[in-house]
């Protein structure tokens, strides 16, 4: 009987711990294996071998100005592989700091650069730029999506940012070219990051000669209408503004480098690939040398007003014709001239026969005369002693008291300089306003320039160089004072 | 059919065994631990001092058979990328045991994230904010001599070129990507070409993109935790005290704070982060 209390007792005792162990039922677990990434074989993405180059350098000079005036965001060592590349090629690269004197300097200059400008550039400096192009000068512009102007509050907190795009863009838009304010992207393939951007399709050009793998640190996509797409992304390359390749077309690739319609304006929305070390990356070393050759390439035509930088060379033959004497007047405009071309490392050299090549000033009166004929031919200028006017086409009927002739024309061989006026003194006093390096006071059409010399003749005073436009620049009107040429004596 | 007749001696001797041995038993039985789902909390940036607490939750959860699951409540905007790793490798050890449940209460960006895609459900509240997989560092200054300052070598005083910081932070997001893959494995919808955006979600969108499992409350969370431990019946613990014997408030916070106190989003150090650093009012003119 005892035994079957205890059996009652018994489960009377377990029943609950049995209860509770099945109402709290911990399950059953069993070890698994968590796969977590594997660290140890992660890999630092590696950026392609530069392609070697093999073509020569070829010397081709020029000076090429590099902007400086409008707060650009860059430091001088920052594109020093393209310096270096455009010193290779015998060129010199000047920056200009002084936005008043784009003017003078773009006269010497093969090519302005201009890299991620802060501040806008003026109307009139736009069209100094569009007036150097469209005689055959090269504009290269950088922007960079790094380079923007951040504004902070009084908490340094970023509260504004205004793009280099913005001071670029007027520059670059009378050329068909847009800098777009965002910045491209490649989540799949790229170079590193995803805002360095590879670039394997190219624009058909000199530019894009050699290249087959580019890359480029954070660049603004730049579009333009008329012109070639240089650098063009694939597919996967994004643009931060729209997070989409361009248009409906997902083929057609955002372009981080465009060539204008004429083929002299170069524009790129990113510079970092010009620092080292992404200026060894892929192909981009091959990139910068061809942007050297595109500016140092110029076919710019060298008018008068680019004077003096209108002579190729060191040395500059002065050929004075019979009807000029070299007088003490005329040595002295000579010396000052040869003053005024020294800063541009120009020597004058006094030679009695023309030169089959190099550059040369002829100085002649407006009286004909055999050794001036081939000077004046090309000009189809009409020398008559007996007429009281020069006629040039370009200007008709030219009084010849007071007015002085400038032509200019440059062959393969020879840059010719001719300066004619009525007189000896007035080629002297023509000579001095040529020293004076300013022509701004003479009327100037490409080739041929007309300087008014005063009242001409024995008016003129050797020495001055005060040009004006006054009634001797009206062909028709200019008052006739001819007369024979006069030999001035030393100190006259 | 025998009746089963009991005369009253029988049952006060039956009452004299069995009910002692009930009570007994009853007692016995309240000795059974309720299983344990453990709560473990992240309000605040992963950095030293909030790593090493949930290093610490995550042990002892691990430690404690009492624990049979746990679930992660997130509300973070990630951190440092050493203390996201860091957390994460304990939770994927304990995974190996516990099942892992994350409840986003407020926000699991960047490396919070990182930690939410190490576990085994994610449920998150509605408006809560998810993702910005990727990784932003500060490139150290190009190296230069010091007149007065010695060092032993090019990069002693700087770390290491710009160039290999760049990809170095390249490396480090092939290995958030990985965990994310590897974690969601084919819950996830998109590819790394939507998912390295960088791109932060609110939670419904996180839904559709397969970042998440569900929407849901805490307790859905806690549930779930059980759920996956086969757990009937449990009781949540918050970890914070039992696994934290020494509390400590760190010296230095991890985000940037002004000279009047206000707490900036960027943090107060340079480094390398896992970290989703809010919208700031940068307006292109």
């Amino acid at each position: 009987m005892n035994r079957k209390f205890f059996w009652m007792a018994l489960a009377a005792l377990v029943l609950p711990i049995l209860v509770r162990l099945i109402w709290l039922f911990p399950g059953f677990t069993f070890p698994r294996t968590i796969a977590i990434p594997d660290y140890a074989n992660l890999k630092m993405p590696v950026a392609p071998i530069t392609t070697p180059q093999v073509e020569a350098i070829k010397q081709q000079g020029g000076i090429v100005l590099v902007d400086y005036a409008h707060s650009n965001q860059f430091l001088p060592n920052e594109i020093q592989t393209l310096t270096d590349a455009l010193n290779q090629r015998g060129a010199q690269v000047d920056f200009d700091s002084d936005s008043t004197t784009l003017a003078s300097r773009l006269k010497s200059a093969s090519a302005y650069v201009v890299i991620s400008p802060s501040t806008a550039f003026t109307s009139e400096e736009i069209s100094l730029v569009q007036d150097f192009v469209g005689r055959g000068g090269r504009l290269s512009v950088f922007t960079d999506a790094t380079r923007g102007q951040i504004f902070y509050d009084f908490q340094g907190n970023p509260v504004g940012n205004t793009p280099d795009v913005n001071a670029a863009n007027p520059l670059v838009e009378p050329f068909g070219i847009t800098f777009n304010a965002d910045y491209l992207y490649n989540l799949v393939e790229n170079e590193g990051n995803f805002r360095n951007v590879y670039f394997q399709s190219f624009g058909k050009s000199d530019l894009t000669w050699g290249l087959s793998k580019v890359a480029l640190y954070g660049t603004h996509s730049v579009e333009t209408d008329t012109g070639l797409a240089l650098l063009v992304g694939g597919d996967k390359t994004l643009s931060s503004a729209t997070d989409a390749t361009p248009g409906t077309d997902p083929k057609k690739g955002w372009a981080a480098a465009v060539l204008s319609k004429d083929g002299n304006v170069f524009a790129a929305g990113d510079f970092t690939f010009l620092m080292p070390p992404y200026n060894t990356v892929g192909d981009n070393s091959a990139l910068i040398n061809n942007i050297a050759d595109f500016l140092l390439s110029s076919q710019r035509k060298v008018i008068l007003s680019d004077f003096p930088y209108i002579f190729n060379g060191t040395t500059v033959d002065v050929l004075p014709t019979s009807k000029v004497q070299m007088s003490a007047e005329i040595t002295g405009s000579l010396s000052k001239l040869q003053t005024s071309l020294a800063s541009t490392n120009i020597d004058l050299k006094v030679v009695k026969d023309a030169p089959i090549s190099g550059n040369v000033i002829v100085l002649g009166t407006f009286s004909p005369s055999d050794d001036l004929t081939k000077f004046v031919e090309p000009f189809n200028l009409k020398l008559d002693d007996l007429s009281e006017f020069v006629e040039i086409p370009q200007f008709g009927k030219l009084g010849r008291s007071g007015n002085g002739l400038l032509l200019l024309n440059r062959s393969e061989q020879v840059t010719t300089l001719v300066l004619l006026a009525d007189t000896q003194d007035d080629v002297t006093t023509l000579l001095d306003t040529l020293s004076s390096g300013d022509l701004t006071g003479c009327l100037l059409q490409e080739d041929v320039g007309v300087c008014s010399i005063g009242f001409g003749g024995s008016f003129s005073v050797g020495g001055t160089s005060t040009p004006s436009l006054g009634g001797s620049m009206t062909p028709e009107a200019t008052p006739i004072q001819k007369e024979t040429p006069v030999t001035a004596t030393p100190g006259g | 059919m025998k009746k089963l007749e009991l005369t009253g001696d029988e049952v006060r001797r039956i009452l004299l065994w069995v009910i002692p041995a009930l009570i007994v038993g009853i007692l016995l039985s309240l000795l059974i631990p309720k299983p344990v789902v453990g709560v473990i909390r992240l309000n605040d940036a992963i950095y030293a001092s909030t790593a090493k607490d949930l290093i610490s939750q995550i042990t002892y959860a691990r430690d404690n058979p009492d624990i049979r699951a746990v679930a992660l409540i997130l509300d973070s905007p990630g951190g440092t990328v050493v203390d996201t790793e860091a957390v994460y490798m304990e939770l994927a050890r304990l995974r190996q045991t516990k099942p892992v449940v994350t409840w986003v209460s407020g926000m699991a960006a960047s490396g919070a994230f990182y930690l939410a895609s190490g576990t085994d459900y994610i449920v998150a509240v509605p408006s809560s904010e998810v993702g910005n997989v990727g990784v932003i560092g500060y490139l150290p200054p190009s190296p230069i001599v010091l007149e007065d300052t010695i060092s032993t070598g090019p990069y002693k005083l700087w770390g290491s070129p710009r160039d290999t910081s760049l990809r170095e932070i390249e490396m480090i997001k092939q290995g958030f990507f990985q965990a994310v893959t590897l974690g969601r494995g084919s819950r996830l919808k998109i590819g790394p070409e939507v998912l390295l955006r960088g791109q932060i979600w609110p939670a419904g969108e996180a839904l559709r993109l397969g970042l998440i499992d569900q929407l849901g409350s805490e307790t859905e969370a806690f549930d779930k935790a059980a759920a996956l431990a086969h757990l009937w019946h449990y009781q949540a613990v918050d970890l914070y005290s039992p696994a934290i014997y020494t509390p400590y408030p760190s010296a230095l916070g991890f985000f940037l704070q002004t000279k009047d106190g206000l707490k900036l989003p960027y943090p107060s150090e340079p480094g390398t982060y896992m970290l989703y650093i809010p919208t700031l009012p940068i307006q292109q003119k």
